[in-house]
């Protein structure tokens, strides 16, 4: 198929599969359409990939009728969102939806003059298709997940009232959400590409408003107003790169040059994506989304969504190079990373410590784009496959406990591994490739690190944020991950169902083996990536050790070192057959397996000890508001940095 | 003498443990750690763990509480280990004699190896009594030697 | 290529004995400072072989697991730093060696273990920072992260790293347990939640944290050497002087909370570092 068609498909082919998904009952019929599909759709990216690699880019423009078709579609989007706003009584929704209606007319008429034709309307690089790999592969296994994943919630959920199942609307929303993604990041035209913007905020409003309880809704409503104040942005900075740079092409503006006047929309445009990837202050959003059944958390968490944003601002980074706003990007990116890492030491639900640590990481990619040097950036673009494999992987993975142990509470993973030995161990590997080093995650906040540190000036303080907040992460992945290990005298009681275990465990593999063949990843996608983006090459990879002008990582070498480290033991200690001896608990041990110790009238006491949140330092009501105000600060900076040059 | 059967001699790490005296014993123990009799010389230490523990000190007659907690210490402790009642009421009650709430001596409990006198025992005795517990502890070699009065 | 290959095998034979002969040292100087004799210079050396010919006592298998990977991978780190490679991977990996001696507390069902295995993450979230500055520190004097690279630089860092020089002491101090950061797992003479996160180890794997804890002293000596590698002799004497320091701050200070440990070393550790890192780049 040629490049024209592959595009289409990789838009259309979700669109199409979602409207199916409508009249679909039941997980058979899902699964007998949604497989098939998705591995269509992981096809088509890959083909699409093949196509794009051997080549700088492939461009297409759609007949100009389409235009229009998207121009309609666009005002129905905001018209549906004003009608969303004046139903719920959302102040908020209503005014920004409202600003927007006025707004759009406003900059198309009155600053566009009506059509601008864009060329070419799509542009794929090797950036857009590693995007779109991401999409298609760890998202169509979260479909694939949640063909297991939503009956179970349903029968959960609607224990006492057999109301008529919402699974069509949820396939149909969730499997439109990849195409829209594909669209955003292979759009080039910047009207395209907020009407994709649109379209996948829609998605994430309908999608955390699922359930329908009032919280869902409430925590719907956010994320909507949040989202919208990125699109008035996003409308104002197509407004003012036209008027300023003549042109509604993504690849025009950020190779013109970064002539002030085309900062500005820049920098509006990287405030949309702020909005979209939940930094702070935008943060409850995406805290909040976690209502919504967990596919829809490993969805936006992972593969969409959130991504968008930091796509956005990577994508944008060749345009700011060298300026102001780089630095500050960076310093924003970096103090969220920080202050999130932090945050999520003192979260005791394990759906929230994701969550933050997703916005850590995205606040990374952020500062990654900031920095804008080919080491960082291929560290922003390599965070941005790890992350999204591992993340999907463990939400997921939480999904299954939580659905198997009714609890989404850390306190209530103590011994999980006892319960269920088969996800533990998987989610363990996944929290393992989140934080330590020879895994991709870590490798790319060395790059990162290293990448900041060559850069003296502001970002010393950029490096000093990276530092706190990669100890912070250190801690809460720890703390976590310890917890679920313990010596717990239960028997396994683990359901195994095949779709989510094999989509969990298809992501474990890939986050491993990804990570295993990081050289050649950066060699193959990475670095043409970021050659199409007119960077230089970041690595050597000679040997397939990642050799930089400052610095060396051997991945395979560590990964062998640390396989034997960590590998050999555990399966030395499985092998032990001897006698476990009763822990230390300065008084009488209970006999039998349980930790119990005599206490008064010989009555036994169970020992429990809890975690350490340690909420005096690092509770959401001690820091939030704090760094709500900082981060605030850093974005006024950050404009004022750019009008006032 | 190979090095490790050396190091086990050199190296007896001492858990103490009250069963109910007055303390007065207690003192004299912690009063060996002092620079006037400095017990680390012989690489003494004094932990609070049983599972690091060579050497479990106990004093007091073993009231009738205390007794499990002392056969837990013991069987906490990894082999080669060695006991040592301290005071003549961890020997056989001693001004406790007779009381309704003790069973009067270590040894009911648990198998003693070193009987250190005194009430309260001094420290150069106690440290006297470490020196042939450690004898014991290298005639033992990991738990080879039977004990002859294990009394329960 | 052969010769860091030579250094660190020499290396990782004899650290053992180094670390092992610095911690008698540590003992007998403590002593001494106390007014006692003290043990034998190699007490340490006996307390390890008394340890090892200890029978098992288990209580988790995932403890014991654990605690063999504490030591490979604080191996692995020793290994690669005296290979010569990159600084932050080296700190990377002993943070990773750092969360495997929690995970392994963490695994044991002890209250001990478990409150000595959160502070001692809280221990690592109060080094990291320092130690992943300091490469960055290093980096701004040599042009790269490598440990290479300070051996081939033309002068010391020392006279241009004076306050990160002052901030890896503080990491110096979290990581010998010495007061006033002996929060995690006290030294033999204090006792911490009975024994922190060693609570559950005994016997052999208690000799094998012993031997991890000499491994992990002499590398952070080794990098604290390198603060003066022009001659490296001077480093060396640079890097004892460091330890002694510690073992006397150990003996006059309390041990105190670890808010106040975080406080000191984000505030302090951290700061010095910024400021030295900013006062270098205005001053060069
Ligand atoms: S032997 Fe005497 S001094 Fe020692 S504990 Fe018993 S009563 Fe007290």
């Amino acid at each position: 198929m040629s490049g024209e068609q592959l595009i289409t498909l990789l838009i259309f082919l979700p669109a199409v599969v979602a409207l199916g998904g409508l009249v679909l009952k039941g997980a058979a019929a899902q699964r007998v359409v949604f497989v098939p599909a998705m591995v269509a759709l992981m096809v088509a990216a890959a083909a699409l990939a093949l196509q794009v690699l051997p080549r700088e880019a492939l461009t297409f423009t759609p007949p100009v009728g389409w235009e229009n078709v998207v121009a309609v579609l666009k005002y129905a989007l905001i018209a549906y969102f004003l009608y969303v706003g004046i139903t719920a009584r959302n102040g908020l929704v209503l005014g920004l939806a409202g600003f927007l209606a006025v707004l759009l007319p406003v900059v198309q008429f009155g600053v566009l003059g009506g059509h601008v034709a864009v060329e070419p309307v799509f542009y794929a690089d090797v950036l857009a298709v590693i995007m779109c790999l991401v999409i298609s592969v760890v998202g169509g296994l979260i479909v694939v997940y949640a063909t297991d994943y939503m009956p179970a919630h349903e029968a959960h959920f609607k224990l006492a009232e057999p109301v008529r199942t919402r699974q069509p609307q949820f396939f149909f929303w969730f499997v439109l959400f990849l195409g829209a993604m594909n669209g955003l990041v292979l759009a080039n035209s910047l009207p395209w590409l907020f009407f994709f913007w649109e379209v996948t905020t829609l998605c994430c409003y309908q999608l955390i408003r699922h359930d329908l309880t009032d919280e869902a809704r409430g925590n719907a409503l956010r994320a909507l107003w949040m989202n919208l104040i990125g699109s008035v942005a996003m409308v104002v900075g197509i407004g003012l790169a036209y008027n300023s740079a003549g042109t509604l092409s993504i690849q025009d503006l950020i190779s013109g040059g970064s002539a002030p006047l085309v900062l500005l929309p820049l920098a509006l445009f990287c405030l949309t994506g702020f909005t979209k990837a939940a930094q702070v202050p935008f943060q409850s959003w995406l805290l909040g989304a976690m209502v919504a059944p967990t596919p829809v958390s490993a969805l936006l968490h992972s593969s969409t969504m959130v991504k968008a944003g930091v796509y956005l601002v990577l994508r944008l980074a060749p345009g700011y190079a060298d300026t102001s706003l780089s630095l500050l990007v960076a310093l924003f990116g970096a103090f969220v990373f920080m202050v999130t890492s932090l945050l999520a030491i003192g979260q005791s639900i394990s759906k929230r410590v994701l969550a933050y640590s997703t916005i850590a990481s995205l606040g990374l990619i952020v500062c990654c784009a900031g920095i804008n040097t080919e080491l960082a950036l291929a560290a922003g673009i390599a965070l941005i496959i790890f992350h999204a494999v591992s993340k999907g992987m463990l939400f997921m993975a939480v999904g299954v406990v939580e659905q198997q142990i009714g609890s989404r509470d850390i306190e209530d993973m103590d011994g999980l591994v006892a319960r269920m030995p088969l996800l533990t161990v998987a989610a363990v590997i996944g929290m393992l490739s989140m934080l330590f080093l020879p895994f991709g995650v870590a490798f790319a906040k060395w790059a990162a690190i290293g990448a900041a540190g060559a850069l003296a000036g502001g970002y010393i303080a950029v490096v000093a944020f990276l530092a706190i907040g990669s100890a912070a992460a250190l801690v809460f992945w720890s703390k976590w991950l310890g917890r679920m290990l313990g010596e717990v005298p239960v028997v396994a009681d683990e359901k195994k169902p095949v779709s989510a275990y094999g989509s969990v465990l298809l992501l474990v593999v890939g986050a491993v083996g990804l990570s295993i063949f990081v050289a050649p990843l950066v060699a193959a996608l990475i670095q043409p990536a970021l050659s199409t983006m007119g960077y230089s090459q970041a690595f050597d990879v000679s040997g397939w050790h990642l050799r930089t002008a400052i610095g060396v990582f051997p991945p395979w070498a560590l990964f062998l070192a640390v396989t034997a480290a960590v590998l050999l033991p555990a399966l030395f200690a499985r092998g032990y057959r001897g006698d476990l001896d009763p822990v230390y608990l300065c008084g009488v041990n209970v006999n039998g397996g349980s930790v119990q110790f005599t206490g008064m009238a010989g009555k036994p006491v169970l020992v429990t000890a809890g975690g350490a949140y340690w909420k005096q330092w690092f509770g959401e009501s001690r820091l939030t508001p704090a760094s709500n105000w900082i981060a605030v600060l850093l974005l006024v900076a950050l404009f004022a940095g750019v009008v006032l040059r | 003498m190979g090095f490790l059967a050396r190091a086990r001699v050199k190296s007896p790490w001492i858990l103490h443990y009250c069963t109910g005296g007055c303390n007065g014993c207690d003192i004299e123990i912690l009063a060996c750690l002092t620079p006037l009799y400095d017990v680390e010389r012989f690489g003494i230490l004094n932990i609070g763990n049983p599972k690091h523990a060579d050497i479990l000190m106990i004093t007091g007659p073993v009231n009738w509480r205390s007794r499990h907690v002392l056969r837990n210490l013991y069987e906490q402790t990894p082999d080669p280990k060695v006991v040592i009642a301290i005071g003549v009421c961890a020997a056989t009650g001693g001004v406790f004699h007779n009381c309704y709430n003790v069973l009067g001596g270590v040894d009911k409990v648990v198998p003693v190896d070193v009987y250190v006198r005194g009430c309260a025992a001094r420290p150069e005795a106690i440290i006297d009594g470490v020196v042939m517990a450690l004898q014991k502890l290298e005639a033992k070699k990991s738990g080879g030697v039977s004990y002859a009065a294990g009394a329960r | 290529m052969t010769w860091p290959i030579i250094v660190a095998v020499a290396a990782v034979l004899l650290a053992p004995l180094v670390g092992g002969l610095l911690r008698g040292l540590d003992r007998k100087i403590t002593a001494r400072l106390q007014g006692r004799i003290g043990p034998p210079v190699v007490q340490p050396f006996y307390d390890f072989g008394k340890l090892v010919g200890k029978s098992r006592v288990v209580s988790s298998k995932a403890s014991m697991a654990w605690a063999w990977s504490y030591f490979l991978l604080t191996l692995t780190a020793f290994t690669l730093f005296f290979m010569g490679q990159d600084l932050l991977v080296v700190f990377l990996i002993l943070a990773f060696a750092g969360g495997s001696l929690a995970f392994g507390a963490l695994s044991a069902r002890s209250p001990y273990a478990r409150f000595g295995a959160n502070r001692e993450l809280l221990q690592i979230l109060a080094c990291e920072p320092i130690l992943l500055l300091a490469a960055v520190a290093v980096y701004f004097q040599t042009g790269k992260f490598t440990v290479c690279s300070i051996l081939e630089a033309n002068q010391p860092l020392l006279p241009y790293l004076p306050l990160v020089f002052v901030a890896v002491l503080i990491v110096l101090g979290i990581k010998m347990r010495k007061s006033p950061f002996d929060i995690a797992a006290s030294e033999h003479a204090h006792q911490e939640l009975v024994r922190g996160v060693y609570t559950e180890y005994s016997g052999r794997f208690l000799a094998l944290m012993e031997l991890t804890h000499w491994y992990k002293i002499v590398l952070l000596l080794a990098f604290i050497a390198l603060f003066w590698a022009q001659p490296l002799w001077v480093g060396v004497l640079i890097a004892l002087g460091a330890y002694f320091l510690e073992l006397w701050l150990d003996n006059i200070a309390a041990r105190l909370r670890w808010s106040w440990m975080l406080g000191v070393s984000w505030s302090l550790g951290v700061g010095f570092v910024v400021v030295n890192l900013v006062l270098l780049s205005v001053v060069v």
